[in-house]
Parts: structure tokens; C-alpha cells; sequence
């Protein structure tokens, strides 16, 4: 019998994801957009640490951790690169969505892949499927959004890649992957935290803008 | 003539035989090639035409070789016989390295069976591995291989010309041996075992230019597993003779998954067509398909994986390997006593055998056979029955023909019988509490063994009439929830009876007789009946009785809970020849006195016979005596504990007391007592009281003027608790004691103290320094009294002995008398630097008794020489001048003077002194007493 070292806290991780999803109607209107978006941004957020964590597991799990072979400077293809100041803005939506419907394909590929060398119900067949309904779960959501703004979802084509037949090299790709994903999720984090400040600092000074508004009139009109 | 024709043939045959044994077939062809997938070399030869012509039985060496190793690893002899068909020659060799890692090289030599000569060897004939060419980049072989665990793995890396192996490891580690060959590295995995995950991971990485760095590195995995189970279970069977459904057991995990897991594939023989079903496996495989006309099957199943392929086979009759389908709808018509049950079944055109389970309340279970027809429906009838009793049933089936297994069981489905009349009577007793003007009776009831109540409801109707007399019966009814009431009746004789009544109809009755009052008065006063004590045991408590011939049964009752009230009375009947029982409750418990009343019943009427109590099993007492009063004696100290409870109340039979006793500091050791060793290792003195009634002791030959601890503990036939708390008590002070200490010690002191303080006087008195002559013999003369003083005439007497002492002398002796008789205090400082009196008390100036007045001295030589003898211990041990030798000188040391303060003594100084040559006068007596008093 193989043994599931977290059967349980990968329940509780998807678990928390699919609350998030549920908490999120797929076609919010327009008026719903703030707890929307606030709602994407705590997925995000969820994702990128699930993300970190699926990564380190894979990477171990396959005995990849050797010279840092899947910690390659090589971007998984479709995935940005540059930064977004706010990716959930209308402009950064498609490309965001296009990034994680690449993102949902390499991981289908990855659990086809892993089937073939795990049990099944081995607990890294579980973190891969747990991942990979969080970014179905994600992409969903952008879905939703994108409608909100009243953009139509553009699916992207996906490349036909040439299949990996070597087992070894199906597993280096994955961790690749994996690494890529992590560190998008993570920068997509980090911008969507960013963002937040800055509309947080930007509320205050409204704020206290708006408080010193008379006071500011009243020396006006005092000089 | 004949002789030389018998040589000639003789040598022409020695020649054919030699041509023989010579003739050597040397191998005329060799080829090798490789299949690789196998790993495997294919060798094929060929010895000349003649070889074959002849039929020959040759022998074959075959080596075969590693050229990088340019060692020999394999040497094979393999025996053929040719035919004259010509057919080249072929033997394989399976190579534990991979034959990509290195160029394996097989040469051949030959012999003929009769021949003793090997022909020469063949040529090396060589397959080239990968070592020898030069392109692609880095390899590893085997390339994804399963191995099954246990067995041993070699895996090569191999470079391109010129490039060194700088690294070939696996991960996660496996213990292996390695060796590189700079273009080769070479790892030998033994014993592999699989671990945590399906694959192990090979690394290699050799040395090359920064530009070609992807060309470096070469990784793959290899997999370790098991190969799969044998299908031991292997069996097929059908529901309906339209689908026949195979089963197998699914077997260990072999570790190998995907497209290397394990494989199934069924076949038929007779048709020799594979089986088309889908296998499905969870905790076991199946696979089903349609029939055909085809009754009679052999089937085998193959399971295979990568690393070994298992098969089974089963061959049977369809018609023989029926498994019914689950009889489903099932109903019941019931009576009180029976059950018939029909249930429905889906197998048509083939006889079932049924059989129904009947799990009775108690949990026994009865199975009950039945010969299905071909209905649409089956029943059976199920009798021997109790009323209103629950009863589970549920059904399988069979084929009737040709059986093969049961089908599951149906569906249970629980059936209750009808209500009937209740059966059996009511165990019933009573107990009868003398009140003013009558009694009162409570009545009891259990259900007994053989009673039923048959019913939903039932309730109790009690009944009572006087016994004599056309009295009218008095009558009341209760309801099922209880099982005692109480009646009040007169003092005259009555009769009670109690029926249990449900909805159909009422029960026999059971019935008591109370008698009349002197009956009760008798049966009361025997409450004074002694309580015999009765022992328990595991099992309950033990109780005997008189066995008397006029009862017809007897009846003993309890109470459960002796304490409470209602103390919940229970009874129980025995036969008429019983006396011994052992009665037991789950109620009993350790530490509880229990009284049994011992009833003997004639006629429906009791009578008390004998009393008992006892204790399941007894307990240490739950608390000490206290002890109440203390009385305390010089040496015996009276604990008394009256208070202490003997009763009931105690967990155990009080048979007696304990009392320890012990000085606190110190173990104890006094008279008529017992030795007790406490856990700590103190020693107690122990006295037992062997009546629990006797609630007083005396300790005796007790110390006075001494602490002592003591405790009383009760006992039981369960012990008594350890020994915690203790109680202090001090014997007084002993004052005859301290009157004799005043008689020896204090007396003798004060008399001692006036001595000292009147020495001098004592002194004289007793032990003068200068005896008094008068008192001595050296008076007794005759004598010529001038005044006071006596005196001596020289004629009248004999002197011991003259001496006649030079003028020089005497001059000395003078001048030296005068010379201290001035400084008298420097004398004393003499004696006080040098001469003192060591004891125990400190030190003593032996100088210090001497006062400073002027001292006359009487010189007597027998005394100071005693006195320097005496004194000698005392003396400076450095030696002085005075203590020379030299008689006259130790005779005239000035510290063996005596000052005498006697006139006599100072004018016979006067005397001696005042002439040049002097007389000596040496007396020879008293001496003895000075010395000891000095």
C-alpha cells in the first residue's frame, strides 16, 4: 500500500479553493465587480502559494533536485513575462487568461503524464489535480470578469508540441513547468498585492483629501 | 601367412581408429549479432560439410568476451548432433551488461565426439557497442528498464571519444558499485528494491566544452517492480445462462503503473478466440461476456507486466455454474406459532434450492431447506414458533441441479408472530410488615424461565381472600411496569394470587399464603435466629442450609442493595433435596454485607429457616479506631476505642485490632510483642486483640521519659490498610530516678567539695604531711617531759643509721638553705614555667597550691628522694643538671623541698642547721603515706 503523507491537507487546500470558486458567482455583474475582483486577487494569492508548494513537492518527489535542473531560466511558453502593474485590469485580462489556459494544458499533460509513473491516489496525483481545478477554477473566474467588462474570453490556440516519450524528459518538463507556474502565480501575486496598496493609499489621501477640503477652502478664502 | 593377414588388418584398423581420434572440423563460419531489446547476442556457425555428412556429435567452446574489459566472461561448452541438412549452428547468450556499453566479441572452437583433438579457435567475431563510435552525445543503457525487485541492474554511461565521466549516480540512492573507465561509467545496482517512488533516476554527466553543455548530461530512469500474481481464484460462473462473468483475485501491487501495469487477457481454447470483455479491478478483477450456444468453455487468463506474464485456466459447463441472483421481494403471512414466507426470484428456466435463515431473539439461528419450483414465486413455511416474537429472516438459493455456490443472502426482513395466551406463571414472593391492627404485604413478581407473556401488553392482577371463611376477594390490577405492590391485610390467614393478563387472555395463577398473625408472630420472632457467616468466591456468595423433609422447595432472599430503599428484594427458589447454592448478582459487590434469608416452602406458605450474611468478598476497614483516651504510665500507656463501629457498615467481618507501637527515633524492641517491618525498613512491636468487641489495650514495658508513636487498625478477613498516620505520645519523667541519681551523683559531690574546701584540715586530720609524733611509735619510749615536748635520750635509742656529713658540706647545704628561703616567689615561678600537673580537666600548676609566705625547710631525704621518683613523669624531659646521677645532688634539688609549716619541723631546722658537722636523722617510717599523698 503506498502511504499519502497529506491526503488531508490537500483536501483542506482544495477545499479552501473551491470555497473561493464558490464564494465567486461566474457571471458577476458588473455592479459586483470590487468583491469580484477582491475575490480573484485572494485566489491568486491561494494559487501562488499552492503553486510554491506543488513545485518543491514535484521536484522531490521526483528526485529533481539535482543541480537545479528544473529551476531553468526558460519562461513555460505562453506564459508573460514582463510585469503588469494591474493584471486584472480589462487591457491585462485576455493576455492573464491566455497565460492560464497555456498554465491548465502543461498541467493536464504533467497528470497524464504522472498517471503513467503513480498509483493511483498517490498523493502527488492529488496535488496535481487539486492544482490543476484551481486554475480551471481561475480561469472561470477570469471568464467572469472579462464578461463583466464586456470583453468575450479569446481562446488561444495552443501549440501543437511534438509529444515527450522519455520518461525522464516527461518529468523534467514538468518540473519546468511547475517552476514557471510557481514563479508567475508568485509575481502575479505580488501585482495584484501592489495594487491593492496603491488603491488602499490612494483611498486614504481621498480621504483625508476630502477631510481637508473645507479646512484647505476656508484658508483660501481667509488669504 | 594368417598371422601376417591378422597384423595387417590390425594395423589398418589402429590407423582408421587414429584418423579418427585426429580428425578435427574447425569451425568454417561465425556470425554475431545482437537483439537488443532482449539484450541478448545471436551466434551463428557452421563446421565443414563433412561434419554434417558424417552425423558427427560435436562439442563446442564458445567464449565470449568484453573488448573494453579484454576479459573472458563467459565460456560455454554446447553439445550438438549434426544432420545432413547443413543448417548452420545458433546459440544466444543473454548478457547482464547492455550490449550498447561495450563491444562483446565470441570466438568458437569444435571437436568431434570420437575425436581428442579441439580444432584451432575461430576468429573473434565482434559486435561493436556504442563505445566504439563516436556520435550523439551522452548515454545511459538500459534506457527505462523494469527490473524486478531483487534481482541486480548494470547500467553504463557513455561518452564520446575523449569525454571523461565525471558523474554517474542514481537518485534516490541506491547502494551500488560504480567504476568509470573515463569514456565509460558503469553501475551495478544488487539487490534492488523498490522504494518511495515508482522510478529511479540515473544521472550521468562527463566533461565536455561550454559550448555543447546540453550534450553533458544524460539522465533516465529504470523501474523497479514485481512481477504479478498468480490468479489463484480464478473462476467463471453465470446468473442467468446469457452471461458468463469471471472473478480473479487482484493480487499485490507490482509497483508499475501505466503502461507497464499489469495486463489481462482471457482466451478461449475450444474457440481460440480471445474472450471480448473489459477487465475491470478494484479489490478483484472481473470480466463478463455474452454466450453463446457454447455450454462447455476453457478459458485461461494471462496477467502480464513487463517483468513476467502468469496464467490460470478454468474449464467448465455453464450449466454447472450457476450463481443465482439475490430472491428479492420478500413477504410473510404469520400466525402465533408460524411463518410463511414467499420471496421472488429473477432465474427462470432452471430449478433453484432455497434456504431460509431464522435468527431467532437469543441469536441462534436455524436454517431451513426448501425445493424451489419454477414459479414466479417461492415460499415456506416456518413453524415451531413462540407468540408475539420477533424473528429475522432471509433467503438464498441455488441451483437444485448440478449446485455450484448459493447466491447472496436476500434482504433480512424481520417478522413478528401473533399474540397468544400467556404461558407458564409468575415467580412471586412477599414480604410482611407487622403493622397495627395487620400486616402489610408486599408482593413481588418476576418473569420466570418458563413464563411467557406472549403479548404487546400485559399487566398483573393480584388477587387475595382470606383463607378460611366465605370472605369476598379482594381483587386489584398493575400495570406491566412494575413487579411489586403492596396490600394491607388483617391478621388472619390469606390467600394471594397473581395472574399476568396481555391482550388474548390470562396466565395461571400463582399463588402465596401469608399466615395468620401467630404464623407471623412466630416467623418475626425468628428474626432472632443467630446470622451464620457465609463466605464468598468469585462466582457469588456460597449459602448452606439444613436440609429439612418437610418442605417441598426452599427460597432464599436478598437484598441488592442492602443500603438503599427500596433495597431491591430478590429471591430465588430451590428444589425440595437442595441445601447448598451459590447465589450470585451482578448487583454484589466487594466490601457489602449481605443478609440471606433462608425460607423453606410448603404448600405455597414459608417459613423463615435460617439467617445469613456475608460479604462477596471483605474488605480492609475504611478507617482507623480513633483512638479516644490515652492513659500514660512511667512505662504502659491504656488506648481505648470504643466508639469503633463492628456492624454492618464495615467492608469486612471487624476480627480484631492491631496496635503498633514504636519509639520515634529508634526501632522497637519491647516485650510480648510481634515484630512488624514497615515498607520503609522501621521495626514496629505488634499486639493483637483477637475480639473486635475487646476495644481497650495496654502497652506495657514502655520507657519513661521516652517518645512514642502508636497506631490502632482494625482488621478484616480482608486485612486492614497500610499503616499511614500514627499517634505521638511521651512516657513522663521517671522522679525515683532522679533521687537516685541525687543519692549517687550529687552526695558524694558535696562531700567531695567540703573536702576540698577543708583539705588542710582533712589533711591533718586524716593523712598529715609531718605525722604527728605523738600519735606515731616514735614517742613511745621512755621519755622525760620538759613542759610539753618529750625528750629523747640519745642512749634509749638504736638509730637506724648514722651519717656524717663533711663541713663543706654543710657549708653548701647552708648557704643554699638561705638563698631561698629570701626569694620565695621566684621559686614559685620556677615551678610554675616548668613543673605542672597535666589531667583531663585542663592543666593544674601543680606550683599553684604553694603560697607566698616565708617556708622553713625540713630536709628529709627519704621523702625527697620518694618524691623525685614520684614526680619523675612530670619532669622537663630535657635534662637538667640536678637530674645528674649524683645522688646528693637529686637529694638537694630545691623543688623537692617540702615547706612544712610545722614549728616542731622548723626549730629542729634551727637545730640541724646551727651545727657545722650535722647529724642526720633518717627516719625509715610514714614514708609510704607521704608519698601517696603527695
Amino acid at each position: 500500500m503506498r502511504c499519502n503523507a497529506r491526503p488531508l491537507g490537500v483536501l483542506a487546500a482544495v477545499a479552501e479553493g473551491l470555497l473561493l470558486l464558490c464564494a465567486v458567482p461566474a457571471n458577476a455583474s458588473r455592479s459586483a465587480q470590487p468583491s469580484y475582483l477582491q475575490q480573484t486577487h485572494s485566489l491568486v494569492r491561494h494559487m501562488a502559494e499552492d503553486a510554491q508548494e506543488l513545485f518543491v513537492f514535484y521536484e522531490t518527489n521526483q528526485r529533481l533536485n539535482v543541480n537545479k535542473i528544473c529551476r531553468s531560466s526558460k519562461w513555460l511558453e505562453g506564459l508573460p513575462r514582463g510585469d503588469v502593474a494591474d493584471p486584472l485590469a480589462p487591457g491585462a485580462l485576455q493576455d492573464l487568461y491566455g497565460a492560464m489556459e497555456h498554465v491548465e494544458r502543461a498541467l493536464q499533460t504533467i497528470l497524464q503524464h504522472q498517471r503513467e509513473l503513480n498509483a493511483p491516489g498517490a498523493e502527488l496525483l492529488r496535488r496535481l489535480t487539486a492544482t490543476h481545478l484551481k486554475v480551471r477554477g481561475l480561469l472561470n473566474n477570469l471568464e467572469g470578469l472579462l464578461r463583466a467588462w464586456g470583453i468575450a474570453p479569446l481562446r488561444v490556440a495552443l501549440p501543437q508540441k511534438p509529444a515527450v516519450t522519455k520518461v525522464f524528459q516527461q518529468k523534467l518538463e514538468g518540473c519546468k513547468v511547475l517552476w514557471s507556474y510557481s514563479r508567475f502565480m508568485s509575481k502575479l501575486s505580488t501585482a495584484l498585492d501592489a495594487k491593492g496598496l496603491r488603491e488602499r493609499q490612494e483611498k486614504r489621501r481621498q480621504r483625508r483629501g476630502s477631510r481637508r477640503g473645507p479646512r484647505g477652502d476656508k484658508r483660501a478664502r481667509r488669504s | 601367412m594368417n598371422r601376417f593377414v591378422f597384423l595387417a588388418v590390425l594395423i589398418s584398423l589402429r590407423t582408421a581408429y587414429s584418423y579418427q581420434e585426429s580428425l578435427v572440423f574447425p569451425v568454417t563460419y561465425l556470425s554475431v549479432s545482437k537483439d537488443l531489446p532482449l539484450q541478448r547476442l545471436l551466434v551463428e556457425w557452421d563446421v565443414g560439410k563433412s561434419a554434417h555428412d558424417a552425423e558427427l556429435s560435436m562439442s563446442f567452446e564458445i567464449q565470449v568476451s568484453r573488448t573494453e574489459e579484454n576479459t573472458i566472461v563467459w565460456t560455454e561448452f554446447h553439445n550438438v548432433t549434426l544432420d545432413k541438412s547443413g543448417e548452420p549452428l545458433h546459440w544466444n547468450w543473454d548478457s547482464d551488461l547492455p550490449l550498447e556499453c561495450m563491444s562483446h566479441s565470441v570466438r568458437i572452437r569444435s571437436k568431434a565426439e570420437t575425436s581428442k583433438i579441439w580444432s584451432q579457435w575461430s576468429l573473434w567475431e565482434t559486435v561493436l557497442g556504442l563505445d566504439a563510435s563516436n556520435n550523439g552525445g551522452l548515454q545511459i543503457f538500459p534506457d527505462e528498464k523494469v527490473v524486478e525487485e531483487g534481482f541486480d541492474i548494470t547500467l553504463c554511461c557513455i561518452g564520446r571519444k575523449g569525454q571523461i565521466i565525471k558523474e554517474f549516480f542514481l537518485s534516490p540512492t541506491a547502494h551500488n558499485f560504480s567504476r568509470t573507465n573515463s569514456q565509460i561509467g558503469l553501475l551495478t545496482v544488487k539487490n534492488v528494491a523498490h522504494q518511495e517512488v515508482p522510478q529511479i533516476t540515473v544521472y550521468c554527466q562527463a566533461s565536455c566544452k561550454e559550448e555543447e553543455k546540453e550534450k553533458c548530461y544524460s539522465r533516465t530512469v529504470f523501474f523497479v517492480g514485481k512481477p504479478p500474481d498468480t490468479p489463484n481464484d480464478f473462476s467463471c460462473q453465470t446468473q442467468d445462462m446469457k452471461t458468463v462473468i469471471c472473478t480473479w483475485s487482484r493480487g499485490g501491487d507490482t509497483y508499475l503503473y501505466g503502461r507497464h501495469s499489469t495486463k489481462y487477457t482471457l482466451f478461449e481454447e475450444f474457440s481460440q478466440n480471445l474472450i471480448p470483455c473489459t477487465v475491470s479491478c478494484s479489490e478483484q478483477c472481473s470480466c463478463s461476456w455474452d454466450i453463446n450456444q457454447q455450454r462447455v468453455y476453457n478459458i485461461t487468463l494471462t496477467v502480464e507486466n513487463p517483468l513476467r506474464k502468469k496464467t490460470a485456466m478454468d474449464v467448465f459447463d455453464v450449466t454447472h455454474r450457476i450463481y443465482p441472483s439475490v430472491p428479492f421481494q420478500l413477504w410473510e403471512e404469520c400466525t402465533d406459532t408460524e411463518i410463511t414466507l414467499y420471496w421472488k426470484y429473477r432465474n427462470k428456466g432452471f430449478e433453484l434450492f432455497c434456504q431460509t435463515e431464522v435468527l431467532h431473539p437469543d441469536g441462534k439461528a436455524e436454517l431451513h431447506n426448501s425445493s424451489g419450483v419454477q414459479l414466479q414465486y417461492a415460499s415456506i413455511t416456518l413453524g415451531g414458533l413462540q407468540p408475539y416474537t420477533e424473528y429475522t429472516v432471509r433467503v438464498r438459493c441455488g441451483a437444485a441441479k448440478h449446485f455450484w455456490r448459493w447466491s447472496e443472502w436476500s434482504e433480512a426482513r424481520t417478522i413478528r408472530t401473533e399474540e397468544a395466551t400467556p404461558s407458564g406463571k409468575l415467580d412471586i414472593w412477599r414480604e410482611i410488615t407487622p403493622v397495627l391492627g395487620g400486616r402489610n404485604v408486599t408482593l413481588f413478581w418476576k418473569l420466570a424461565p418458563s413464563f411467557r407473556a406472549n403479548g404487546r401488553s400485559v399487566s398483573y392482577e393480584i388477587t387475595w381472600e382470606k383463607v378460611e371463611g366465605d370472605s369476598k376477594p379482594e381483587h386489584i390490577s398493575v400495570s406491566s411496569v412494575y413487579n411489586s405492590t403492596r396490600i394491607s391485610i388483617d391478621n388472619c390467614p390469606y390467600k394471594i394470587s397473581i395472574v399476568a393478563k396481555n391482550n388474548v387472555n390470562y396466565s395461571l395463577p400463582s399463588v402465596v399464603i401469608i399466615p395468620g398473625a401467630t404464623g407471623t408472630e412466630k416467623e418475626l420472632s425468628s428474626s432472632e435466629l443467630k446470622d451464620d457467616r457465609v463466605n464468598g468466591t468469585d462466582d457469588g456468595i456460597f449459602i448452606s442450609w439444613e436440609s429439612r423433609n418437610t418442605y417441598d422447595g426452599y427460597i432464599i432472599d436478598w437484598c441488592n442493595f442492602p443500603t438503599s430503599q427500596p433495597c431491591d428484594l430478590q429471591w430465588k427458589r430451590f428444589g425440595p433435596h437442595t441445601s447448598s447454592a451459590l447465589v450470585s448478582s451482578v448487583s454484589f459487590v466487594p466490601g457489602v454485607r449481605y443478609n440471606f434469608h433462608i425460607y423453606g416452602s410448603v404448600a405455597n406458605t414459608a417459613s423463615l429457616l435460617e439467617k445469613k450474611t456475608g460479604y462477596l468478598k471483605e474488605l480492609p476497614p475504611l478507617l482507623d479506631p480513633t483512638v479516644e483516651q490515652v492513659q500514660l504510665t512511667f512505662h504502659a500507656v491504656t488506648l481505648s476505642w470504643d466508639s469503633y463501629p463492628t456492624n454492618e457498615s464495615q467492608p469486612g467481618f471487624v476480627r480484631g485490632y492491631h496496635v503498633y507501637v514504636s519509639p520515634v527515633q529508634e526501632d522497637c524492641n519491647l516485650k510480648e510483642s510481634k515484630k512488624h517491618v514497615l515498607p520503609g525498613g522501621s521495626v514496629l512491636c505488634k499486639y493483637r486483640i483477637e475480639n473486635p468487641e475487646e476495644k481497650r489495650y495496654t502497652v506495657k514495658n514502655l520507657m519513661p521519659n521516652t517518645k512514642y508513636k502508636l497506631v490502632v487498625k482494625a482488621y478484616t478477613g480482608g486485612g486492614e490498610t497500610p499503616i499511614v498516620n500514627f499517634i505521638y505520645i511521651e512516657t513522663p519523667f521517671n522522679s525515683n530516678v532522679l533521687y537516685l541519681l541525687v543519692l549517687l551523683v550529687i552526695v558524694p559531690l558535696v562531700v567531695a567539695a567540703l573536702c576540698h574546701w577543708k583539705m588542710k584540715w582533712v589533711k591533718e586530720c586524716c593523712c598529715p604531711v609531718i605525722p604527728s609524733p605523738n600519735k606515731s611509735k616514735v614517742l613511745s619510749f621512755k621519755q622525760i617531759t620538759i613542759g610539753s615536748e618529750k625528750v629523747l635520750k640519745v642512749s634509749d635509742c638504736v638509730p637506724d643509721a648514722l651519717a656524717v656529713d663533711n663541713k663543706s658540706e654543710a657549708q653548701k647545704l647552708h648557704l643554699w638553705s638561705h638563698m631561698s628561703s629570701t626569694p620565695t616567689e621566684d621559686k614559685i615561678n620556677v615551678h610554675n614555667s616548668s613543673w605542672t600537673y597535666p589531667n583531663q580537666n585542663g592543666e593544674r600548676d601543680f606550683a599553684s597550691t604553694l603560697k607566698p609566705i616565708t617556708h622553713n625547710w625540713f630536709e628529709n631525704f627519704a621523702y625527697s628522694s620518694h618524691v623525685a621518683v614520684q614526680s619523675d613523669p612530670y619532669q622537663n624531659s630535657e635534662p637538667s643538671e640536678t637530674s645528674k646521677p649524683h645522688l646528693s645532688a637529686v637529694l638537694y634539688q630545691p623543688q623537692y623541698y617540702i615547706d612544712i609549716l610545722n614549728e616542731d619541723a622548723v626549730s629542729a631546722h634551727r637545730q640541724s642547721t646551727g651545727t657545722k658537722s650535722s647529724l642526720r636523722y633518717i627516719s625509715q617510717t610514714d614514708v609510704h603515706c607521704l608519698g601517696r599523698r603527695l
